[in-house]
């Protein structure tokens, strides 16, 4: 996890603190001096992210990979220029829910495995090359058989785009296209999998959070599950700050820019933050009780501040003029009013919002 | 919670320790107790989180120069290699386990073996052929000829993999002195597909990845520290001896003191990533230039430069000597106060030894000079027959364990989803761990047996606040 340099930072403040304190005080350790309140009770908070936030999204995300599926299968049927819009245009719905999950990249989509299996970068083009330069047979099985790195969305990205640009339909071979039926159908059963795993049908990990200290077989307590969300949050601003936009920026390197081929980093970026708005506002498809009722009500100028930093950021994630890979060259400007808008929120949730979660008590 | 005072309260008292108000000397801790309440697993590398981020923080005491090294790190640690030519990290192969470090250490964490209809992620065999001298001779393994050290089941297209592992397991049921019952199972190891066959007399030692963070602290306690804990001869005559690894240093060229690995036949975390990138990934360095396919058939190019650079394997080397080790939780709890107890009454802590005080680790003075808890002591012990991997390792035998460290045990179920452990899983929770326990830990595994449930209760619940 590339993150925490707040933690330094603190260690530095803490370090100056002691030494102006100077000597003498060291053990009134006892002494609360962070009065909060008495404690919260996080159960709607967690029931509602864990349900309608986390199993939402995945929800959502496995039945547009239902979409994208059925519209590889319409392009092997009939491969034209207007099928293939379609493909491309489910291949984006289908990654929007994605990139909003990202602002809680724990439980199953790490601990089984799915979030190498639907999103490694980058993409093995000598083994894919390699497959279908071959001669066996390009079944769901076979396929699902190969390396990550031959399999998930930027695969199908790939086979889908090329340089921003439509691919011609008369281009795509009829290997590729047995290739983008199998591997889709793969990456619809990694969606379908991961929403299972957070369903009450299935092992109902929504469940494991939302009775956080009363019976949770992994979060003994409310606060630890609180936590969960909130590093959940500071994980993906991170990435999207110092990685996803930093690095290409960084470096000048179009090859470290995410989605290359479809062109559709900012909407990915964008997306990314807005599954941290759809935490802390407990909201995806509906809107029930979020992190900001929370904070609300122990520093309000800091919920109402977040919130704006939130937007802000999206916003001006949303000002970089498309394509995102020339603009790290071309509009650099507007490139580091992203990073630093991005940071910020990076900065609230490890500075303020994480140690206000980890000094409150809750039930 | 009140972490961050407490963390405050800590960095108040050392700094006060270490400025005006009287002594100059850091913290001393002359005699380590035998066990220590302390939150402070890590010393000052300690963090306090509770989620499964835990294991993934960078030491809270790097200086903004070290965190940029670490965070760097932490980028080629999440690395996916593919086949070259390749713009983006080319070179994987042509036989592997793996594709990046976190996949096989998943959030830093500890590997699992696979469940049912699942492949091998982050469970891997070791292989070698039996010494017809002497077994114990303190040499490295013999490779087995067409395989090498490991078994390689994953491989670029148009190369074979190795083979492929069929794992079984048979249960078995043990009962407690108060007629608790504990099933344990005891896994079988079948090699099917193997490209070629494996010879008959092959030793296998399977491994799941370790967790990976904290190991700074360890690579810094002095050798003599180690040292002074070996007895190998039982000369105190507690059943437990305690025996060195002296391995090869590929920097060196000479044999120096094992720390790291199950059986520690690895020296420096330098040298155990630079090993990791060539046998699990297939990736050459300046320390292992030559390919872990040499003289195979898979291998039919071999690239003259190191396919990870210096660089790279500096600051991935760095990244896990510099990961925070998470604070213990619970620990004014009566339950974890007594199993606290009944761990050292029952001479588990003779083996998992609680405090260590690190030394100086040259280039990284956040993890120098630290009381530590990190309840092991670094050396081998012979576990039994039912442990055994009979596969000696230098001057591990074929019974000898290195003993694992237990700090973050109990986050694993957290971070991990799992509660898998011992060197190939095998155990399905702490308890059934404890009762694979035999050889010299004979006597620890027969006092947890005659213990009351409300005791082994108190016992798991001290293991989980670690």
């Amino acid at each position: 996890m590339k993150l925490y340099k707040v933690w330094t930072l603190l260690c530095c403040l803490l370090l100056a603190s002691a030494f102006v304190v100077g000597c003498g005080s060291e053990e009134d350790d006892e002494h609360d001096e962070h009065d909060h309140g008495e404690a919260f009770d996080a159960g709607a908070m967690l029931d509602n992210f864990s349900n309608n936030v986390v199993l939402a999204t995945y929800t959502d995300l496995d039945n547009k990979a239902g979409d994208l599926l059925a519209a590889v299968k319409a392009l092997e049927a009939d491969t034209s220029q207007a099928n293939l819009e379609k493909a491309q245009q489910a291949w984006k719905a289908t990654r929007t829910p994605w990139e909003q999950s990202e602002a809680f990249l724990f439980g199953p989509v790490d601990t089984q495995g799915l979030d190498p299996a639907l999103d490694s970068w980058p993409v093995d083009h000598v083994n894919l090359q390699s497959v279908l330069d071959s001669n066996d047979a390009l079944t769901v099985d076979f396929v699902s058989g190969l390396e990550d790195t031959q399999k998930g969305f930027h695969t199908i990205e790939f086979l889908l785009f090329r340089d921003g640009n439509q691919r011609k339909a008369s281009d795509i071979t009829d290997r590729e296209l047995a290739y983008l039926v199998s591997t889709t159908e793969n990456l619809k059963a990694s969606t379908a999998q991961l929403r299972l795993a957070w369903a009450p049908e299935g092992e109902n990990f929504s469940n494991t959070v939302a009775q956080a200290g009363t019976g949770s077989t992994v979060y003994p307590s409310q606060s630890a599950a609180v936590q969960e969300m909130v590093n959940g949050m500071i994980v993906i601003a991170d990435e999207v700050a110092n990685g996803k936009i930093s690095d290409p920026y960084n470096e000048s390197d179009t090859t470290l820019v995410e989605s290359q081929f479809s062109f559709n980093s900012i909407s990915d970026f964008q997306d990314n933050i807005r599954g941290i708005q759809n935490v802390y506002m407990g909201k995806f498809m509906t809107d029930g009780q979020g992190l900001n009722e929370f904070v609300n009500g122990k520093d309000a100028e800091l919920d109402a501040r977040f919130q704006q930093e939130v937007q802000a950021a999206i916003d001006a994630i949303g000002a970089i003029p498309d394509p995102f890979r020339d603009s790290i060259t071309a509009n650099r400007g507007a490139v580091q009013t992203a990073i630093d808008a991005v940071s910020k929120v990076q900065q609230t949730l490890e500075q303020d919002i994480l140690p206000l979660v980890q000094s409150s008590e809750f039930n | 919670m009140r972490y961050f005072r407490k963390l405050f309260y800590l960095i108040l008292l050392v700094s006060i320790l270490l400025t005006a108000c009287g002594s100059e000397s850091p913290v001393v801790v002359d005699t380590p107790p035998v066990f220590s309440t302390s939150e402070l697993s890590g010393g000052a590398t300690t963090i306090f989180d509770a989620s499964s981020h835990a294991f993934s923080i960078p030491a809270p005491n790097l200086s903004p120069a070290a965190l940029e090294k670490h965070l760097d790190g932490d980028v080629e640690f999440e690395a996916v290699f593919v086949t070259a030519p390749a713009v983006v990290n080319p070179g994987l192969g042509p036989i592997y386990n793996n594709v990046s470090c976190i996949n096989c250490h998943s959030r830093d964490g500890r590997g699992r073996p696979p469940g049912t209809d699942e492949g091998l992620v982050s469970l891997l065999f070791r292989l070698s052929l039996p010494k017809t001298e002497d077994a114990m001779d303190g040499k490295p393994p013999i490779p087995v000829p067409g395989f090498g050290t490991q078994l390689n089941n994953r491989a670029i297209i148009n190369a074979s993999p190795e083979g492929k592992v069929k794992i079984d397991y048979t249960e078995q049921t043990l009962t407690t002195e108060d007629g608790t019952r504990v099933h344990l199972r005891y896994p079988d190891y079948t090699f099917t597909e193997t490209y070629q066959p494996l010879p008959e007399a092959v030793e296998v030692s399977p491994r799941v990845a370790p967790a990976v963070f904290g190991l700074g602290l360890l690579e810094a306690i002095p050798e003599d520290v180690i040292l002074a804990y070996a007895d190998e001869t039982d000369a105190n005559g507690d059943g437990i001896s305690g025996k060195p690894n002296f391995v090869w240093d590929v920097v060196e060229q000479r044999y120096t003191l094992g720390r790291f690995g199950w059986k520690a036949n690895q020296p420096t975390l330098l040298q155990q990533v630079a090993a990791a990138y060539n046998d699990d990934m297939g990736l050459t360095t300046s320390l292992f230039q030559t390919e872990n396919s040499a003289g195979q058939p898979q291998l039919t190019a071999h690239s003259a430069t190191p396919e990870v650079s210096d660089e790279i394997l500096d600051v991935v080397t760095f990244y896990v000597q510099t990961l925070a080790v998470p604070a213990r939780r619970n620990v004014d709890d009566p339950q974890v106060k007594q199993g606290e107890q009944l761990f050292a009454e029952a001479q588990c802590a003779s083996c998992h030894v609680p405090t260590l005080r690190t030394g100086v680790l040259t280039g990284v003075p956040s993890v120098s000079n630290q009381t530590i808890h990190p309840y092991t002591d670094l050396l081998l012990h012979d576990m039994g027959p039912d442990l055994a991997d009979n596969r000696p390792d230098f001057h591990a035998s074929g019974t000898e364990w290195r003993t694992p460290p237990l700090w973050g045990i109990g986050l694993v179920k957290r971070v991990n989803g799992h509660t898998n452990f011992l060197h190939d899983g095998r155990a399905r929770d702490l308890m059934e761990a404890i009762l694979w326990h035999g050889g010299e830990a004979e006597a620890s595994r027969q006092a947890v047996e005659q213990m009351s449930k409300v005791e082994r209760d108190a016992l798991i619940a001290f293991l989980e606040s670690l």
